[in-house]
């Protein structure tokens, strides 16, 4: 599996939507996600693709899309 | 000798401004004049605490050589290890003054020697640096930096409160043109809307109304309708007065060319408690979200303290709003307004669970929008009347 | 981009140079209208009591000051306002006081009309309850803070004056800690015995235009208009009335109005404020009440030195308490008598001979309006000594103010 899918798998788990569709939704403003679930996102990623982001690493303006989330992941592997 | 507390009075625009000129013409020009900038921050710092308040300036050096010796101790220490225990140990150091002048008021009627006007943004700062030290994000630490943060002028004694890497990146260059003159614009709009807000619509609810209702409230004793008058205009006041400060700050840290961010963003406009927290006191409760919240919710969930995950959120609120009570002071209506925010909010994230679930049949349009912002607003005003320390006066003085 | 700068900044400078032009210049300060003096005289607001352009206007006309506190709120038909308003009188009370107003909140504010009043005459209403033993509530006294009452004071403090310095201590420890620092460093300086700079006069000055110009402005917006209630009392009273007749009036006004409590108060006033088990409550509360010691007697030590150094003949008032009210409170009655003496000697031994000593009347019916404020046949009491006192030439007095009544000595004296 690549990363792009386990990251939208991953959000699937948290918003209980399927974004594949939608990879430039601001997921803060639209309050799919939230503080809980980022945090819960960091977890995944640390255990799924075994990348360590630190909280405060986590700005919301640079993982507020799935797109951008994606690139960060793929950055970081 | 004179004495200016900051955004206090007129006079102070005036001096302030005056002194500020220099450094415009500089950024207008694309160079920050740094010795300048420091000469003018470092007088109107001296002029807060000259003549009676004299013992708060020594408090503050004292303050500020204490986190340079802990954050750079921890620095030190962080390139080659990272212990939890060091790291809980150098919040604690951190901390350590600021829970000393929390505590006083609880043991003794005179304050402590160690409090000074902003020492509780500063702790912000400083503890904000520590936790990047740990994650990583900082590396290179010099001391200037660290202490031009923390010091900044137009925010140092009530924020908002900034992030060390922006403001890094604010401070070290000069904004182009056509960008500083959109922050000279912003600067002048938030300066006139900040004298409408203080000095206008604050003093109305704060000095002329407020004490009336306190008045006959008092008189009447109990519950009253001018208690919930007071319950609403307090929570104006606290509205005007503090976002009013808040825009000072905003609009003069932008004619220094830094953009600290905002404070406020029409929180009784706010459909939620949730959402309420993202438009009020944001710098702080962007912090608290930032280095309280995610980092317990984050701790709990990797030690798997608790498995299921709503009642991690739960407890990590929890802990969230008590520290945030305690912060304000230890009274039992500070902790009372902490615990009644985390309760809020405890139950705003069940409704919004369920909702969720029922999106089919959940009703909404105009109507159910403006319901819920007028919940929200009475539930805050009503945590405002706890916060106020009016009941504490009311019930038991 | 220079079009884009004047865009910014233009609103910004004219803003400033109209604030400061208003604020600055010396505004011509016109003549207010009767009306607004009539109704300023009897509204007890703080913008009045704080200000100065509207005592400045009245005290030139007939308007004589009353000073005193709550007792000047109760407004039946017999309250020196009416009273003087119905019969024509030549003088029209300016009721300077209001509920928590004490010696020096006085002292304060009559900074601002008593240098131009010099040698005139003045009512004075003393309450015991302001005798309390810590003194003014700091909380009041700031309630009431002027600071441009506060930089007239320093204006004509004199650094070698034990009575400036005194009171230079005193609102040092009471005012607001936002208080002006350039306030603070002028009292600073008078209590220590300096006189103040150059500098610090040039930036009080400008400070003291400013808030003149803000008074004179704002001033005239008063909150609360009492004249309705002066005007609802003169329709009760007859054309013409001796004192006799007054009295007897003012029982039976009283009468009617006390029907719900067998105290003598008023109807509204018991079961506002004593209904419910509030009454129960004040059974007996009162008995440790105590008025003999009290840093007050300094405090109201500054008004007797400040009559005498503008020479104003003053008639004091000591309203007593009503008795059937203190019977049920336990308030010592001793210790009334005690205080009342005390306070008697300070104003007898420095020749200040007009005072009118009511503290024996709290037996008598329809006296007192409710608890210890004087209403109907008090007010007439009032009356027979006040009006004679402002409308006949009265002997010279001959003061002579000790320095000892400042002291702790005297505050703690029984």
């Amino acid at each position: 599996m690549d990363t792009k899918t386990t990251v939208l798998n991953i959000l699937q788990d948290l918003t209980g939507e399927d974004l594949s569709s939608a990879l430039d939704t601001d997921l803060f403003a639209t309050a799919l996600l939230d503080s809980m679930d980022t945090v819960q996102l960091l977890l995944e990623l640390q255990d799924q693709l075994g990348i360590s982001v630190p909280v405060s690493e986590f700005d919301r303006n640079e993982w507020n899309t799935p797109n951008k989330i994606i690139a960060k992941a793929s950055a970081a592997q | 000798m004179i004495n200016l507390q900051p955004y206090a009075d007129p006079q102070y625009f005036i001096y302030l401004l005056v002194a500020l000129i220099p450094l415009m013409v500089g950024l207008w020009h694309g160079h920050r004049l740094k010795v300048y900038e420091v000469l003018v921050s470092l007088s109107f710092i001296v002029l807060m605490f000259t003549g009676e308040k004299w013992h708060q300036g020594v408090a503050l050096i004292g303050y500020l050589i204490w986190q340079v010796v802990v954050i750079f101790a921890y620095a030190h220490y962080r390139k080659a290890h990272n212990q939890t225990s060091w790291f809980v140990i150098a919040v604690l150091a951190s901390i350590f003054p600021l829970v000393i002048v929390k505590l006083t008021p609880v043991f003794s009627v005179t304050p402590s020697l160690l409090g000074f006007l902003g020492i509780s943004y500063l702790t912000f700062k400083a503890v904000q640096i520590i936790m990047e030290l740990r994650d990583g994000t900082i590396k290179a630490l010099r001391v200037w930096p660290v202490i031009r943060f923390m010091c900044f002028m137009p925010t140092i004694s009530s924020g908002p409160i900034d992030r060390f890497r922006r403001f890094e990146q604010d401070v070290e260059g000069a904004p182009e043109r056509d960008q500083y003159l959109d922050m000279l614009n912003r600067a002048v709009k938030y300066l006139f809307l900040g004298f409408l807000y203080k000095y206008v619509l604050g003093y109305l609810f704060g000095t002329v109304w407020l004490p009336q209702l306190a008045h006959f409230a008092l008189r009447i004793g109990g519950f009253s309708w001018s208690l919930v008058g007071y319950m609403y205009d307090y929570s104006m006041y606290l509205f005007f007065d503090f976002a009013g400060y808040s825009l000072f700050a905003v609009a003069i840290s932008l004619i220094m060319g830094i953009d600290t961010p905002m404070n406020f963003n029409k929180p009784f406009a706010a459909p939620n408690i949730k959402e309420f927290w993202n438009r009020w006191h944001m710098s702080l409760s962007f912090w608290f979200r930032d280095f309280v919240f995610m980092r317990t919710t984050f701790f709990i969930m990797k030690h798997k303290l608790i498995k299921n995950r709503i009642r991690v959120s739960q407890v990590a609120y929890l802990i969230n709003f008590l520290v945030m009570g305690f912060w304000h002071g230890v009274t039992w209506y500070y902790i009372v307004y902490g615990l009644f925010h985390a309760a809020a909010i405890i139950i705003n994230d069940i409704w919004l669970r369920f909702k969720k679930k029922h999106r089919q049949s959940m009703p909404h349009n105009r109507f159910t929008q403006a319901l819920a912002i007028f919940i929200t607003f009475n539930v805050v005003c009503f945590s405002f009347l706890i916060f106020s320390g009016f009941l504490d006066t009311l019930f038991f003085k | 981009m220079k079009k884009r700068l004047w865009m910014i900044f233009g609103p910004v400078i004219l803003a400033c140079v109209l604030v400061l032009g208003v604020l600055l210049v010396p505004l011509p300060q016109g003549h207010l209208n009767q009306k607004t003096l009539r109704e300023a005289s009897v509204s007890m607001a703080p913008n009045i009591l704080l200000g100065q352009r509207i005592k400045d206007q009245a005290l030139k006309s007939d308007y004589v000051p009353f000073i005193g506190s709550s007792e000047l709120s109760r407004m039946d038909a017999f309250h020196p306002s009416v009273l003087a308003a119905k019969y024509d009188r030549p003088y029209r009370p300016f009721l300077l006081g209001a509920p928590g107003t004490q010696s020096l909140t006085h002292y304060l504010d009559n900074q601002s009309w008593i240098r131009q009043y010099r040698g005139k005459k003045v009512v004075f209403i003393i309450s015991l309850q302001w005798f309390t033993p810590k003194g003014v509530n700091p909380g009041a006294f700031q309630y009431f803070y002027s600071p441009l009452q506060a930089i007239q004071f320093l204006q004509h403090a004199d650094s070698h004056d034990a009575a400036d310095r005194y009171a230079a201590k005193r609102l040092l420890k009471l005012s607001p800690a936002k208080a002006h620092s350039d306030i603070r460093e002028g009292l600073l300086d008078i209590a220590a015995g300096v006189k103040l700079g150059q500098g610090l006069n040039t930036r009080l000055a400008i400070h003291e235009t400013l808030l003149r110009n803000e008074d004179s402005l704002f001033s005239r917006f008063t909150v609360g208009n009492h004249y309705a209630r002066i005007q609802k009392g003169m329709a009760q009273l007859p054309e013409h009335a001796t004192a006799a007749q007054l009295d007897a009036l003012a029982g039976k006004i009283g009468a009617k109005a006390t029907t719900n409590n067998h105290f003598g108060i008023e109807n509204h006033f018991f079961s506002q404020r004593l209904g419910g088990n509030k009454l129960a409550k004040m059974r007996g509360k009162q008995a440790t009440f105590d008025y003999r010691r009290s840093p007050e007697y300094g405090d109201f030590q500054l008004l007797l030195d400040q009559f005498a150094k503008n020479h104003i003949q003053v008639q004091f008032v000591i309203p007593p308490i009503n008795a059937k009210w203190a019977q049920y409170t336990h308030l010592s009655q001793p210790m009334i008598t005690t205080t009342t003496n005390k306070i008697k000697r300070q104003l007898a031994d420095q020749g200040f001979s007009h005072v009118l000593d009511l503290t024996k009347a709290g037996r008598q019916p329809y006296f007192m309006q409710d608890t210890i404020h004087l209403g109907w046949r008090g007010w007439v009491a009032v009356d027979q000594v006040v009006d004679p006192f402002l409308t006949q030439q009265q002997a010279p007095d001959h003061y002579h103010i000790q320095p000892y009544f400042f002291s702790k000595g005297w505050a703690n004296a029984q």
